[in-house]
């Protein structure tokens, strides 16, 4: 029976393996929050190169180079950040260019691979000799590429690398182009509950909270913030200690806190866990719409109604029409919204948000969300620094971007930007949105830009 | 109460599991073929009832009468066409792994060419409702899907004892060379039995299309799940795999509930991984019978 052992060996073996591979398997939209590695870790680089622009204005261009997940777990994402640089680039070289220069940006594929971006950034610095680099999307892919940046003294401007220990480590280059790290997603929330309740319609508030994410970088940031937990920084011994977190702060008891592994399937059972503890808020924390999806429909089944629900992801058309009514009175954290009509610059003029949208639209033939959106308020944030530098010394941006104050800000479709000492943008908060009848309004802040609705509290029963 | 409640959630969930464990088992126990690729052809079932609800509306509950049929005759076609030609080889058993590892990675590519990557759930309306009897909740999708589990698993049960090739599918996971020699024709029975493995991912698919989300690459977590039921049960036995299956999805939902979700995958590879120290053949491992 030997040729039965060696099958039970090689099935044995096989079941591991393959469930090791089963864990590549997850989508990431929004900040992506840099979760697993894909098992294949080709360590070169060759990838495409693709070059847009050149031909905005006379003499040598002034090359950018990005090094983007075009293919990989982060593709999605990758491929729309590419499509927001290259818009941006066109819009500034139909301008004329950047100092009387034309733009030329190069956009290589680091494959979603830690390894190839640190090879194709150094290569961009010291074999193209590129003048001005763009960020890369998801915190994993950020963490490497910005520290090989700041070993040459060049700006990095990051469109997405969310978690805190991206920045805590002492780095003068590094530029954050949304509102928060993930860790603070929880100040929002909070922040809402509380103006609503301000305004009478939190008047209930609710007491006990239940806390549940993914196993990933970013929703175990999100998560952080609200449980009070702490933040090792790599390659340190710092440690940032977020206690007593942002549901102490508000007086709310954490009543269940739970972490679901990545490949999840067995949601009706944690939704049952949930609903035991009978907590009145929910905040789920994902990088994955779709985890959420099926955290929701799962509560349904099993009929836990909470007074609120707060997701770190569900903005998306697809979240409504997978839930069919479920959605209602959901509300989620948003880094960019087309209504958020905030008022950027570009080549010295004014360049809103819905300038960008119908350019955009136009331009594409669809419409932009977050991942082209965030790409281009950071060029907007670059082209604004070699400006004000007027020079394309790297040295000098950086300390042009240091010096900006909310008095003087970075202006991009994406609202103002001035940072602290760490690269961290000052006095922004997320942007809110909750379902209400199958709509996605905005519900706060109120007040910094038309088209605010009030918050629907508590959160209407299942359909 | 609240652990009867948990209790619930597992049996259903291990009704499932011994649905998709049941096709792999068979398969091997008549074919000795590891069908690496049965998660991706549940997924590709699980794509034909989505689609069926999603665009015409069809109840995966009847879209399962076209869709078991159809499989069984895709597994006929697919064991015609593949594996004859391998089985006089004297490695017969680990080119099938190869062969169907392969056959796993043209299906996922296919499936993510023609329905692209992103997450699937057909919704019915019973997808997200629950009898509720007290304080206890029955959701009706995992009962439903629970029932038709042992409907099928019972029918499948009654075939193997009572019809001729049930006996002729027996004999040969007995014994192939003694089937052959009493007259079994085993190159018949053999397609038959991939056939009805095929017909059981298709039926397993069709109740996954409403029960987990799923995508393209999500075949290998199913098929890493499925591999850990069915040796812990004893590969090729079909009591085993049932077996395994309760057991296992109900130790995994308390693990989940005591310990946190993040534990109850884990729950199957450390039962593997204790089951090959202890009793390496399995719960039901010895006897090949039904």
């Amino acid at each position: 029976m030997s040729s039965r052992k060696a099958s039970i060996a090689i099935l044995a073996v096989l079941a591991l393996v393959l469930a090791a591979c089963g864990e590549t398997a997850t989508t990431t939209t929004a900040d992506g929050g840099a979760t697993t590695t894909s098992g294949e870790s080709p360590t070169t680089d060759a990838g495409d190169t693709t070059t847009t622009g050149g031909d905005g204005g006379d003499g040598e261009p002034i090359v950018v180079g990005a090094s983007l997940p075009l293919t990989g777990e982060f593709s999605i994402a990758g491929s729309k950040h590419a499509a927001g640089y290259e818009f941006c680039v066109d819009e500034i070289n139909a301008r004329g260019g950047l100092l009387g220069r034309p733009v030329e940006l190069i956009v290589e594929d680091n494959r979603s691979d830690p390894e190839v971006v640190v090879s194709q950034t150094e290569r961009f610095i010291n074999v193209e000799n590129v003048d001005i680099l763009f960020g890369t999307f998801s915190s994993l892919l950020t963490f490497p590429a910005s520290a090989v940046a700041q070993q040459n003294g060049m700006v990095y401007p990051v469109p997405s690398g969310g978690a805190l220990r991206l920045w805590e480590r002492g780095f003068d280059n590094m530029f954050y182009f949304q509102q928060k790290p993930a860790e603070f997603t929880g100040e929002s929330v909070v922040n809402l509950l509380d103006y609503y309740g301000g305004e009478g319609i939190v008047d209930d508030p609710p007491t006990t909270a239940a806390v549940v994410n993914a196993d990933d970088f970013f929703a175990q940031a999100i998560a952080n913030g609200f449980v009070g937990g702490e933040v090792t920084i790599p390659d340190s011994d710092k440690v940032v200690d977020l206690a007593p977190g942002f549901l102490a702060d508000a007086g709310i008891d954490l009543v269940f806190d739970e972490v679901w592994p990545i490949g999840y399937t067995d949601w009706l059972t944690l939704a049952n866990s949930i609903r035991s503890s009978g907590a009145e808020l929910l905040a789920i924390a994902s990088a994955s719409p779709d985890e959420v999806i099926s955290l929701v429909r799962a509560l349904q089944t099993v009929d836990y109604n909470p007074k609120a629900i707060y997701a770190s992801q569900g903005a998306q058309t697809e979240f409504a029409e997978a839930l069919e009514g479920g959605e209602n009175g959901i509300f989620i954290h948003s880094v960019w919204a087309p209504t958020a009509n905030f008022e950027g610059q570009l080549a010295g003029d004014t360049y809103t948000n819905q300038d960008f949208i119908d350019g955009y639209t136009e331009a594409n033939g669809a419409a932009p969300d977050e991942d082209e959106a965030i790409p281009f308020a950071v060029c907007q944030g670059m082209e604004q620094a070699v400006i004000g530098a007027e020079t394309t010394d790297n040295a000098a941006m950086i300390e042009w971007l240091r010096g900006r104050t909310e008095a003087d800000p970075v202006k991009t479709i994406m609202g103002d930007f001035s940072w602290d000492d760490r690269g961290l943008p000052i006095g922004r908060d997320y942007l809110v949105v909750q379902w209400q009848e199958g709509t996605l309004e905005f519900v706060f802040p109120v007040g910094e830009f038309p088209g605010t609705v009030d918050f629907v509290f508590p959160k209407p029963e299942w359909q | 109460m609240a652990e009867l409640q948990v209790a619930i959630l597992g049996l259903l969930l291990g009704g499932v599991f011994a649905l998709m464990a049941s096709g792999l088992t068979l398969m091997f126990g008549v074919m000795r073929v590891v069908n690496l690729a049965h998660g991706a052809f549940i997924l590709l079932a699980a794509y034909a009832a989505f689609f069926a609800h999603d665009l015409f509306d069809i109840d995966p509950f009847i879209s399962l009468l076209v869709i078991i049929p159809a499989m069984f005759l895709l597994g006929v076609l697919v064991y015609a066409t593949l594996f004859p030609r391998i089985e006089s080889s004297p490695r017969y058993v680990e080119m099938t792994v190869l062969l169907t590892f392969g056959l796993a990675f043209v299906l996922e590519g296919l499936m993510g060419f023609a329905f692209t990557g992103i997450f699937r759930t057909a919704n019915p309306s019973y997808a997200t409702e629950a009898f509720l009897i007290g304080d206890l909740f029955i959701p009706k999708a995992q009962l439903f899907a629970s029932l038709l589990s042992v409907v099928l698993l019972v029918g499948l049960w009654a075939f193997l004892r009572f019809s001729r090739n049930g006996s002729g599918v027996r004999a040969t996971m007995q014994n192939r060379s003694a089937a052959q020699i009493v007259g079994v024709n085993v190159r018949r029975v053999s397609t038959i039995s991939f056939g009805i493995g095929m017909a059981l991912a298709g039926a397993s698919g069709t109740l996954l299309s409403f029960l987990f989300p799923f995508f393209p690459s999500r075949h290998w977590q199913w098929i890493a799940i499925l591999l850990a039921l069915i040796v812990l049960g004893g590969l090729g036995s079909l009591k085993g795999a049932i077996v395994g299956a309760l057991l296992l999805a109900v130790l995994s939902s308390f693990v989940s509930d005591i310990f946190g979700p993040v534990w109850a995958p884990m729950t199957f590879f450390l039962v593997l991984f204790l089951m090959l120290l202890i009793r390496p053949q399995g719960l039901f491992g010895k006897e090949l019978r039904v």
